[in-house]
């Protein structure tokens, strides 16, 4: 599903320049969980960020579903990445603004799904969440695990090939973390493919590989048995 | 996608309470402010424009060019209406002479005497041609009913004021001035208030011949009254310029043979222009000059700005509060024109209810402001024109201040916008809004130096020395008709036997009027001068009364007739005499070509608003001309004084209405439009001044939440609360003092030119500048001063904590 070789990623200022990935190369097959870890500032976020279409190598070749997407523009980018691939984030990025239904709803409308249709998928992806009764809330007026569980929702609302999870139960307890863990174990066994970016090897168990890297480039990966 | 749109943007102004009332306050007064200053302009550009020939329409008006000034008259000798039509047959003209202040009587069954109405204006004598240039509705009757002496229309409001329902009127009988009986042969559906001819009472122009002279209406080509004026409709395709040209061979046809000091020319005035053009007289209640509308105009547009101003400000500011959401709606699908619609989208709705709020603030204000500008006509905030307004501004305060944030916004970098690590200066927004509010700060500065130039002005005119007495004077209308003349001696000797009547005079007009009766005249025995000369007729009281001084000679003696004359400082000077004294006993010939002694020099007082400059005057008896009444009134029990002078005026006149106004009111009448500008001046910039103070507002409360961090470490290593205060108030003082600096050439200029309408005008001095410049600091600090104290003065573990 991912195929990326001898990807580079440099941050310029006007005195410093920064390899946030150093000629990487990686391959994800479909239906695969992966886990990349390593120290902050190894480039893993900048990995998973070039994964997730929201930013560009400088040099390199990624390939997703076989195709080039290494040199896509912002606009081709955001419509492959509507259609293919879900986010969850540490810190759950939930819009503040719209109840827990909206947020859920929005990757939807973004790729011109109507309204019934909406309706119909929102409640099923909630009800599979476990957070249906929460469906008229606010963010703010959840715990930090319900966030995340509808933070995961909307990731697969839309019925993405590949999630990316940055550090998902990094705000969360243990018990709240485990939760998401069987979350995102259960999608991977339905047949998402999953990459997540953790510092947690307890979570990194959970996964069937691990990428380790350090300074922009992998170092080591583990294959879980 | 829009109801999303909307739902977002409808949470987002809830949560965001304090910075929506703000935008919403700001761009509501704006709104507010603006759509009433257009209505204003709007309605004064309307004037005639009802009129289906409206383009076609002319005024054939006068010019004088002697030696070194030229004089104009929007009237034209009486023999021109004839010679007019003869050598311009294919032009359609129609004639009118207006009349002020006659009295009409209405026979009544209860009074005998009849109900007497004093019209100051809308009388005219009147073409039944005038209906072929000119298009009204009629009621009853037609143009044909002016064709006979006698005959009168009016229109539906004044025959109902005289008659109970217009019905009532057609047929009955009035007098004019208590000697012309006029049958009431027509109804004219009332003129709206914008138009240049309010025609209310229309004599048949038949009437004149027989009644001309009592009105000053000789069929003379010496002679041009402002009073009568001729129209002409173009027929289509013609332009005004061949027009003007045949004009031109008309006048020196008729006017050359006559050989005055000056050359006289006619020439078309458009009726587009009747409501602008100072030059000469319009019959409506004022005359708006362009540059007024402009100013009013630009008003609008710079508080419309400075709402926008406002809220691109606090936007691109907040945006940095914002960026996370863009970035989550980025990375779930959305692309950048989908973003940059959504923040149009909100900013439409915060302008929506800013519209509504501001049609709501309106419709409240518009009674007064419509009182300010003395407009009469009933305006309506929901007619499809002010509709149209408002949808246009509403329209241009979205692109205006939803542009620029929405494509701030857009632009966001969804990783970076993720990780909350936008801070205000990522937004490429700062050194915008610097000069945002630097021009803010430059428009309210402007506006506050124009309104403390107006405002001196207006309190110069007002305690000007204009050389005479204004205070506690009487005046009123006299006839001139033998029967009144002939008991003008005896009313004025019972006058003062009034305890509260200190002096009484007759005269053609008050020293201060907009009389222009002028002549050409020679002095000496030598040739006619190059210039003409203003005349005033009056009785021998005329100086005791408004306390006017002789520099030189005696006062006239008291005569009927024109026997002998004083003039003014400033015909001693035009003649090149240095000593007053020595034009005593010389000669002047007025246009009649009669030679009459010179016996006194009055000291300069001004003859004309403080707009004109003092011109050269002779005075003197001439009791037939006399048709006004002054009466110097001691300033104890006045009241008392009046009714005893009304008891008088009844018992002498009683078939005229008494109606007498204070002299000192017929002054401010002169500055009329100038205090109204002023007044808006202070209306407006006090708005601006609001607008520009509720975003800096926004901007420091937003500045204080940047700055909680910054505030906590700085107390931590003991930093004073007045050097965190400067921290808040050093940036915009900054700014304010550069607005200032480009405030100051632009204010100057306008200023510079507007008191350049008044020859007598005050000094354009430092004052006014500096005034502005402090004014705009103590009120930027006092309204950053809150916010920023509350943070100074905040618990700096606190702020750490929060970080």
């Amino acid at each position: 599903m991912i195929k990326i070789r001898d990807l580079e990623k440099i941050y310029r200022t006007e005195e410093v320049e920064t390899v946030a990935l150093n000629k990487i190369s990686i391959d994800v097959k479909e239906g695969e969980f992966v886990a990349i870890m390593g120290p902050s500032g190894c480039g893993k976020s900048t990995l998973l960020n070039i994964l997730g279409l929201l930013d560009d190598p400088d040099n390199g070749s990624f390939l997703f579903n076989n195709i080039e997407v290494a040199h896509f523009n912002e606009r081709k980018r955001a419509e492959l990445r509507k259609h293919n691939i879900g986010f969850v984030f540490q810190s759950f990025n939930l819009i503040d603004e719209l109840t827990v239904f909206e947020n859920v709803e929005l990757p939807l409308i973004y790729t011109g799904v109507k309204s019934g249709e909406r309706k119909k998928r929102v409640e099923e992806v909630l009800d599979k969440m476990q957070i249906m009764h929460r469906r008229n809330h606010y963010p703010q007026q959840l715990s930090g695990g319900q966030q995340q569980r509808v933070a995961v929702a909307r990731a697969v609302v839309n019925n993405p090939k590949l999630i990316l999870a940055d550090e998902p139960t990094g705000n969360l307890d243990s018990s709240n973390g485990n939760e998401v863990m069987s979350l995102l174990t259960d999608l991977n066994e339905q047949g998402t493919t999953i990459i997540m970016v953790t510092h947690s090897e307890h979570d990194a168990r959970y996964s069937h590989r691990i990428i380790r890297m350090l300074d922009g480039q992998t170092v080591l990966e583990n294959i879980m048995v | 996608m829009f109801s999303n749109y909307l739902k977002t943007a409808w949470r987002s102004i809830v949560r965001n309470k304090a910075f929506s009332f703000i935008n919403i306050t700001g761009l509501s007064v704006g709104i507010a402010a603006s759509l009433l200053l257009f209505i204003v302009v709007q309605y004064e550009m309307s004037y005639d424009t009802f009129q289906p020939n409206y383009d076609r329409i002319y005024r054939v008006v006068t010019q004088d060019k002697f030696d070194k000034d030229i004089t104009t008259n929007s009237g034209i000798p009486v023999p021109a209406l004839k010679a007019l039509r003869v050598e311009l047959p294919n032009i359609q003209f129609g004639a009118l002479r207006s009349i002020y202040g006659s009295q009409i009587t209405v026979p009544s069954a209860n009074n005998g005497a009849g109900n007497k109405f004093i019209e100051e204006s809308g009388i005219f004598y009147l073409e039944p041609q005038l209906f072929e240039v000119f298009t009204y509705h009629w009621l009853a009757g037609g143009p044909s009913a002016l064709k006979d002496p006698n005959h009168v229309v009016l229109d539906e409001r004044t025959a109902g004021k005289y008659f109970g329902s217009w019905q009532q009127a057609i047929g009955k009988t009035i007098t004019l001035d208590n000697f012309i009986p006029l049958k009431v042969s027509g109804i004219l559906q009332n003129v709206p208030a914008n138009s240049n001819l309010p025609l209310r009472v229309l004599v048949s122009f038949a009437t004149l011949q027989q009644y001309g002279e009592a009105y000053g209406h000789y069929d003379s080509w010496n002679n041009t009254s402002s009073n009568f004026n001729i129209f002409a409709l173009l027929p289509p395709g013609m332009k005004a310029a061949d027009m003007n040209r045949a004009l031109l061979q008309f006048s020196k046809t008729h006017y050359e043979p006559l050989r005055g000091n000056s050359i006289k020319t006619n020439f078309l005035q458009p009726l587009a222009e009747m409501h602008f053009d100072r030059r000469f007289e319009s019959f409506a209640d004022h005359v708006t000059s362009r540059s007024t509308l402009v100013t009013l105009l630009l008003i609008g547009v710079f508080i419309i700005l400075m709402a926008c101003v406002n809220f691109i400000n606090l936007s691109t500011a907040l945006a940095v509060n914002r960026s996370k959401e863009m970035g989550i709606r980025k990375v779930l699908g959305s692309n950048r024109m989908q973003l940059f619609k959504q923040v149009m989208s909100e900013t439409t709705g915060i302008v929506c209810i800013a519209v509504i709020v501001a049609l709501c603030i309106a419709y409240l204000v518009l009674p007064y402001i419509k009182h300010i500008a003395s407009i009469e006509e009933p305006l309506s905030l929901f007619t499809p024109t002010t509709m149209g307004m408002v949808g246009g501004i509403g329209a241009v305060v979205i692109l205006l201040a939803g542009l620029y944030p929405s494509f701030v916004m857009s632009k966001f970098n969804p990783i970076t916008a993720l990780k909350n690590r936008m801070v205000s200066a990522s937004v490429h927004g700062v050194s915008l809004r610097r000069g945002l509010v630097v021009m803010q700060f430059t428009i309210s500065q402007i506006l506050v130096i124009a309104t403390a130039v107006a405002v001196s002005q207006m309190n110069f005119i007002s305690k000007a020395d204009l050389g005479f007495q204004k205070e506690s004077v009487l005046i009123m209308n006299v006839s001139a008709d033998s029967a009144s003349l002939s008991k003008e001696d005896a009313f004025k000797r019972q006058l003062l036997q009034i305890p509260g009547v200190q002096s009484v005079s007759f005269s053609t007009d008050e020293p201060s009027s907009e009389n222009m009766w002028t002549t050409n005249f020679a002095y000496d025995h030598q040739p006619d001068e190059k210039y003409q000369l203003a005349l005033k007729y009056a009785d021998a009281d005329y100086l005791k009364t408004f306390g006017l001084q002789l520099v030189a000679g005696r006062p006239i003696q008291p005569s009927d007739t024109l026997r002998e004359g004083i003039i003014n400082e400033t015909l001693v000077r035009k003649l090149g005499v240095k000593n007053p004294h020595e034009v005593i006993g010389k000669t002047i010939k007025l246009g009649n070509g009669k030679w009459y002694p010179i016996v006194g020099v009055v000291k300069d007082f001004k003859t004309h608003s403080l707009r004109d400059d003092i011109k050269p005057l002779f005075i003197s008896t001439q009791k037939d001309f006399y048709t006004r009444l002054a009466i110097k009134l001691r300033t104890s029990q006045m009241m008392a004084t009046r009714a005893a002078i009304e008891k008088s005026w009844n018992q002498f006149y009683p078939d005229y209405a008494f109606a007498p106004s204070f002299f000192e009111e017929q002054i401010a009448r002169f500055y009329r439009q100038e205090e109204q500008l002023s007044l808006l001046y202070k209306i407006f910039a006090g708005l601006a001044i609001f607008i520009s103070c509720l975003g800096l507002y926004g901007l420091v409360s937003f500045m204080v939440v940047q700055k909680t961090k910054e505030v906590g470490i700085r107390k931590v290593l003991g930093a004073s609360i007045t050097s965190l205060l400067q921290l808040f108030s050093k940036e915009f003082t900054v700014l304010i003092i550069v607005a200032f600096f480009i405030a100051v050439p632009v204010a100057w200029y306008m200023m510079h030119n507007w008191l350049n309408n008044f020859v007598y005008r005050v000094p354009l001095n430092a004052w006014f500048f500096i005034t502005a410049i402090t004014g705009s600091i103590l009120i930027a600090w006092i309204t950053v001063g809150y916010k920023a104290i509350k943070a100074a003065v905040a618990n700096p573990v606190k702020a750490l904590r929060s970080e």
